[in-house]
């Protein structure tokens, strides 16, 4: 503005020559099709040159007549609105525009007014002030046109896209060691969450038309240095928002006291909230925020980020600390699912908030995340630990009545065939656990030759895990006094574990050589429940001395008693005991009758001679309806049975 | 004294310890000595807390260098503590009397700190607020010369920012959040196509009913020094770890708004005068005590060095705004003042603008500090054998 000062003429000759520059410029000014930059350029040098004007005229004494002319003129401009109780951005286009020519204006003369040194001239001066203050009373205004646009375009309702989180899975595991039938586990295993990934939706925070409104006050506020008022009103309506779009998730505002005394129950469903609101804050609101941020203050330097920073640090605080306290809480092994999702959830936005957050204000929000995932992870494989020790160390007092499915095995396997769900997050997580674990499982799997999906990490952990299933269930059935119920046992919950694997996703992990073994397993047991149970039995039928024809009368006799009090012994005991499979049942039925009523049949055939009706307390069909009432579950005893039969 | 220096040493004489614990037989006296050279540390540090002077406006008492000094401090004291407590030849003996009752104390207090930490966090956003209104404040008064223009900007951001630290006080007492509106609109007449201007202020990150006064009273719960024998061992590090840790969380929220913080004042130390390192605290305790007593009757929104710079030299300041719009102009030597105040104010918020973040990332390693010394003692616990589940 120097040049500006020198170049004001000394005497009246040039006094006309500014007066030609100053026509010709307000002529090119009329010019309808003049773009916005170059109209601005004339009305700061049609401002120059009336001051020039004005200067040389105060010299004469005439003061700063143009420019207090044009002073009045846009004080009458903004006064005006002063006492009107409409906002301006409401009245219309017309309006609008006038307004903001008429701040222009002023920022303009201030401009110019600077520009020229205080000469200790009161009358400057005083223009000066004059409008400034016309100045300040313009941006004072215009903070609160923004405001009040702000809070009137705020956009209230919920993007009808977003999923509610009820309407998420729901079903938790709520007890650590509970059966559950398979039907809930089924649907717990339906990651719903997978599905309705909502993606980057970037929304309209505020609607587009109105952000080029929003633009033109920042402009000018930013051109008067008015900027930080604008970011301070800016930031003040939209971070109100944000946290109002939180409160709509329903994030229970919890201190870390509050999680860590939290029943599960409460807890999971808030371990679900937080992973809801974790996708719609990051990838919609907050990135819908940012391009807001950008829309508006791109142009202004590097205020977008620090505001942006500012709307959304205590939303993010909020976020950052029930994860923490998460993270930090004992980590029983019915929550290791919800700990995946949330470390899955975490993992999956950890790159979009590197971005979201990436100058170097925003490096405290970056470094707080990536922490709290390492925390999370540490979380996960502490829950998978604390679920193979409490697999391994679950201690019955009792034998578990009727020689069924253990809740043991039901919660194992329902619970770990989730996994495969998890599985490239688990094996990325257990992979350093890896080696101890590979070793533990001394099976052909896990060596070189085994196929990729069999010796990951995860499938390791997993067969360590059915491992110590299948030790425990051993120790189980020593509970039991009769050794052919501990068969029972062991083949039921083995037959469940193969049934289990077959029939879900965690049967690639298992492999097929597993399944062979473990078929193999149980029907070792189902072979020697039959050898225990029924050889003693079958032995009492057999032939004291081959070669002779037949037996005594008295021989049979005693035979056939043996033999039924054996037999009601067992079916006494029996019928209490349970196999739930009924194709399992079936077939350990079958092979019964084949070896129980092969043999007795023989024996009375060997001795049609005594073969009447009383001695023989049980005919061969009576045996063989007989058999079909064991391992039904419901104790009965024959003597009901024979009395129902012959009635 | 930066933090590192502590922790070298610290380290160092740790490894070397472990060295020697295979070697020596008389642990008794090596733990003598920890414990010893613990309490040293302690009343050193809190020594140099107490001597902080007055007049020199940057390590002045609560100022924001001051904090820093104080966390730091508190990280130091912490690392030695838990050295004393899990390096010890024998780790069973944070699962026997009375550590079996004294650390799951110890480790609700811990929690209880977080969340104090937590709040303390969100209590420097406001901070960071008042910063910022006080900055324009400095834009309107910096610029030459200061007309009506300039002064009205400047009783505006002056407005907003009294207000901002009267709300929030009061919010902090009321823990009620209302609609926050500047009740005045420019026209002193609210019409409802107007929005009234508003501005921030804490917004609760917790329940309502949650009360930062409340949490540091209960973690005095329980806190009694150790006595007779119990003196000579490793309860006395618990208590001595747990005065500091109540201290810092106290003197952090008189400091920093934080929500509710009735009865503040009447929390009262359990550390008796004649042990050697809790004199300094006590000391500390009383002086802090004193002004949170003189300014909660005027209310407060902390006692932040700082913050009340700021407050006073904004009341000046709109005193200053006030006589110019009642007089139209001013004197010279008013101008002159003015502008000597307005640059303090300056300087006032180029102390926060250096120093709130790193204060605020400070308080964020104080917390991961808690937590991962927390997790450390529930690990030993665990691999004690202890089966009974802690506390929290």
């Amino acid at each position: 503005m120097d040049e500006c000062q020198s170049a004001i003429p000394a005497h009246d000759g040039d006094l006309h020559v500014v007066a030609a520059a100053h026509h010709i410029v307000k002529a090119l000014g009329t010019t309808k099709n003049l773009s916005d930059d170059l109209r601005k350029i004339l009305i700061d040098l049609d401002a120059h040159l009336s001051l020039i004007t004005s200067n040389i005229d105060s010299k004469g004494g005439k003061g700063f007549v143009e420019v207090e002319e044009r002073l009045k003129r846009v004080e009458r401009k903004i006064v005006i609105w002063e006492s009107d109780r409409i906002m301006i951005w409401d009245s219309g286009p017309k309006e609008v525009s006038d307004y903001l020519e008429a701040v222009d204006e002023v920022q303009t003369l201030i401009d110019s007014l600077r520009g020229l040194s205080m000469n200790e001239n009161q009358k400057q001066k005083e223009l000066l002030h004059r409008a400034s203050s016309l100045l300040q009373m313009a941006m004072s205004r215009l903070e609160e046109e923004l405001i009040h646009m702000l809070v009137k375009h705020k956009q209230q309702s919920e993007p009808t896209y977003m999923p509610s989180p009820s309407s998420q899975r729901n079903v938790v595991y709520n007890e650590s060691v509970v059966s559950l039938d398979n039907e809930s586990a089924k649907e717990a295993s339906s990651k719903s969450s997978r599905s309705d990934e909502c993606g980057e939706y970037i929304v309209d925070l505020v609607p587009e038309h109105v952000i080029p409104d929003i633009k033109s006050i920042a402009k000018v506020m930013f051109a008067s240095d008015y900027g930080q008022e604008f970011c301070e009103a800016f930031i003040g309506v939209r971070k109100e928002a944000l946290e109002q779009h939180f409160d709509i998730l329903e994030n229970g505002k919890l201190s870390i006291e509050d999680v860590l005394k939290m029943e599960w129950c409460s807890l999971s469903t808030e371990m679900n909230k937080w992973i809801w609101s974790m996708k719609i804050i990051f990838r919609v609101y907050l990135m819908s925020e940012k391009r807001l941020c950008d829309q508006v203050l791109g142009e202004f330097g590097s205020v977008n980020s620090f505001c942006f920073l500012e709307i959304a640090k205590t939303t993010i605080l909020c976020l950052l600390n029930f994860g923490e306290a998460i993270a930090m809480g004992p980590q029983e092994p019915e929550k290791l699912l919800r700990l995946l999702d949330m470390y899955e959830t975490l993992a999956d936005l950890v790159l979009d908030i590197d971005a979201l957050f990436s100058e170097d204000g925003g490096s405290f929000v970056r470094l707080e995340f990536h922490k709290l995932l390492e925390g999370l992870a540490d979380s996960v494989k502490a829950a998978f630990n604390t679920f193979r020790v409490a697999v391994s160390s679950n201690v019955s007092l009792y034998p578990f009545p009727g020689g069924g499915v253990h809740p043991l095995s039901k919660y194992v396997m329902n619970y770990i065939s989730m996994f495969p769900d998890y599985s490239s997050t688990l094996n990325l997580l257990l992979e350093d656990q890896h080696s101890d674990v590979a070793s533990l499982v001394s099976e052909p799997q896990c060596g070189p030759t085994a196929s990729l999906s069999t010796s990951c990490p995860m499938a390791c952990h997993l067969r360590s895990i059915t491992s110590s299933l299948e030790s425990n269930l051993h120790k189980k059935s020593k509970l039991y006094k009769d050794e052919a119920l501990q068969h029972i046992f062991l083949m039921n919950n083995l037959h469940y574990m193969v049934q289990k694997v077959k029939g879900s996703e965690l049967r690639p992990f298992f492999g097929d050589e597993w399944i062979r073994k473990h078929n193999a397993k149980f029907q070792q047991h189902e072979m020697n429940y039959e050898r225990v149970t029924w050889s003693s039995v079958v032995l009492l039928l057999k032939d004291d001395n081959p070669g002779s024809s037949s037996l005594s009368k008295s021989a049979f006799k005693e035979k056939c008693k043996g033999f039924s009090i054996a037999f009601e012994e067992v079916y006494k005991n029996q019928t209490s005991w349970c196999i739930p499979d009924p194709q399992l049942r079936e077939d350990l039925r079958i092979s019964t009758s084949l070896k129980v009523v092969h043999a007795y049949r023989t024996f009375l055939g060997r001795n049609p001679a005594h073969v009447d009706d009383k001695c023989i307390k049980h005919t061969v069909e009576d045996v063989e309806k007989l058999l079909l009432d064991l391992f039904e579950g419901s104790p009965r005893s024959l003597r009901n049975s024979r009395r129902m039969m012959k009635t | 004294m930066p933090a590192t220096d502590y922790q070298a040493s610290f380290l160092g004489r740790i490894s070397i310890r472990r060295n020697q614990v295979i070697a020596m037989d008389g642990n008794h006296e090596q733990e003598l000595q920890d414990l010893e050279l613990f309490s040293k540390h302690v009343s050193e540090r809190f020594a140099e807390l107490l001597s902080s002077p007055d007049d020199v406006p940057f390590d002045a008492l609560l100022s924001i260098s001051w904090l820093r000094k104080l966390l730091d401090f508190f990280l130091c004291c912490e690392a030695e503590f838990k050295g004393i407590l899990m390096m010890g030849n024998d780790p069973s003996q944070i699962s026997k009397p009375p550590l079996d009752r004294l650390i799951p104390e110890f480790l609700d207090r811990s929690v209880k700190a977080l969340d104090v930490c937590n709040a303390v966090t969100n209590g420097l956003e406001s901070v960071r607020h008042y910063q910022k209104l006080a900055e324009i404040v400095v834009s309107a008064l910096e610029q030459k010369p200061i007309g009506d223009g300039q002064s009205r900007r400047a009783k505006k951001a002056l407005t907003s920012l009294i207000s901002a630290m009267n709300v929030d006080d009061k919010e902090c007492s009321a823990a009620k959040a209302t609609e926050r509106s500047w009740s005045f609109s420019r026209r002193g007449v609210s019409s409802k196509d107007r929005v009234p201007e508003h501005f921030r202020s804490v917004s609760n990150q917790v329940a309502k009913n949650w009360s930062a006064a409340k949490q540091i009273q209960a973690m005095t719960n329980n806190l009694v020094p150790p006595r007779g024998a119990e003196g000579s061992g490793l309860a006395s590090p618990v208590y001595t770890m747990s005065v500091i840790m109540v201290f810092v969380m106290w003197a952090l929220v008189a400091a920093i708004p934080c929500q509710e913080r009735n009865g503040l004042s009447a929390i009262h130390f359990p550390a008796p005068k004649q042990l050697n390192w809790a004199q300094s605290i006590i000391g500390l305790h009383e002086k802090i005590g004193e002004e949170w007593k003189k300014k909660e009757k005027k209310g407060t929104a902390g006692l932040l060095d700082e913050m009340q710079k700021m407050e006073k030299l904004g009341n000046i300041l709109m005193d200053f705004t006030d006589s110019f719009q009642f007089h139209g102009d001013i004197t010279d030597q008013k101008a002159e003042e003015a502008a000597a105040h307005a640059a303090e104010l300056a300087e006032t918020c180029r102390r926060m603008e250096e120093g709130l973040l790193p204060l605020q990332m400070q308080i964020r390693e104080v917390f991961h500090r808690i937590v991962k010394t927390r997790t450390e003692l529930l690990n030993a616990l665990d691999q004690v054998g202890k089966s009974s589940p802690p506390l929290l």
